[in-house]
């Protein structure tokens, strides 16, 4: 039987980012795409992806081939300035050149919270996608310690029911105690 | 935050839970890809207008 391609906006434009991105570096998608590919019924407009910090002229060759691919960056054309941005850890934005929407939002990875969630990256099955996530306790931490919005909030409450009683409860608790040292 | 609204989110979170993906993701996909087209042709209509673009840039925080 033939395969639907159920696969929306957000994830073909992933799948086309990330493809180029792991030729150059680690990543992590994070954030709001994380519980939306779980079936969290909201809408967003860019997908926030950490990778590996990189020195200048490797993010030179990767800003290069994302170009090459058909992607540009709302903040500059440079691939030098552009790594101002994320040396001081400030995300930059990239787009598929002529659009506006979707956005890859690009940052560095910042402390070792970051690296921690690097290093432990899985592939999540229940996305039913082949992208690299920290783990679910890690993401639930970050939306109800650090981000604590409404939308965070109920992004974690949504991943919370998914998994149940898979969760590291422990685990949650030590990435919390991670956030509060280094991020609070 | 009130509780009618956490309890919306449950209600969701258990029926993606509870059944198979061709039921909820047709949904998902056409809420999501619904959202950005609609953008995506709004700011492709305002950079046509006189200072369409840096208004985008305003909107976006890109200044």
């Amino acid at each position: 039987m033939e395969k639907v391609d159920d696969r929306t906006i957000l994830e073909k434009f992933t799948e086309d980012f990330v493809k180029v991105l792991e030729r150059h570096a680690k990543y992590i998608i994070v954030s709001g795409f994380v519980a939306i590919l779980h079936g969290r019924s909201r809408g967003t407009e860019d997908i926030d992806i950490i990778t590996e910090k990189l020195q200048p002229e490797k993010f030179a060759l990767l800003h290069e081939d994302l170009i090459k691919s058909g992607f540009e960056c709302l903040q500059s054309r440079s691939s030098e300035e552009i790594y101002t941005y994320l040396k001081d850890n400030t995300s930059v934005r990239y787009v598929k050149k002529g659009t506006y929407l979707p956005q890859m939002e690009l940052k560095f990875a910042r402390d070792q919270i970051d690296n921690y969630q690097i290093t432990t990256r899985k592939k999540l099955p229940l996305t039913g996608t082949d992208f690299f996530f920290p783990s679910i306790e890690s993401a639930i931490a970050f939306k109800e310690e650090l981000l604590k919005s409404n939308k965070d909030l109920k992004d974690a409450q949504h991943l919370r029911v998914i998994y149940g009683k898979k969760l590291d409860e422990l685990e949650i608790e030590r990435v919390k105690t991670e956030i509060k040292k280094l991020r609070l | 935050m009130k509780k009618k609204e956490f309890d919306e989110v449950e209600v969701w979170a258990n029926f993606v839970k509870t059944h198979k993906r061709e039921e909820w993701k047709p949904q998902l996909k056409d809420l999501i890809d619904s959202q950005i087209i609609i953008a995506n042709r709004f700011y492709k209509n305002l950079e046509k207008t006189p200072q369409g673009k840096e208004k985008i840039r305003k909107l976006m925080n890109l200044n």
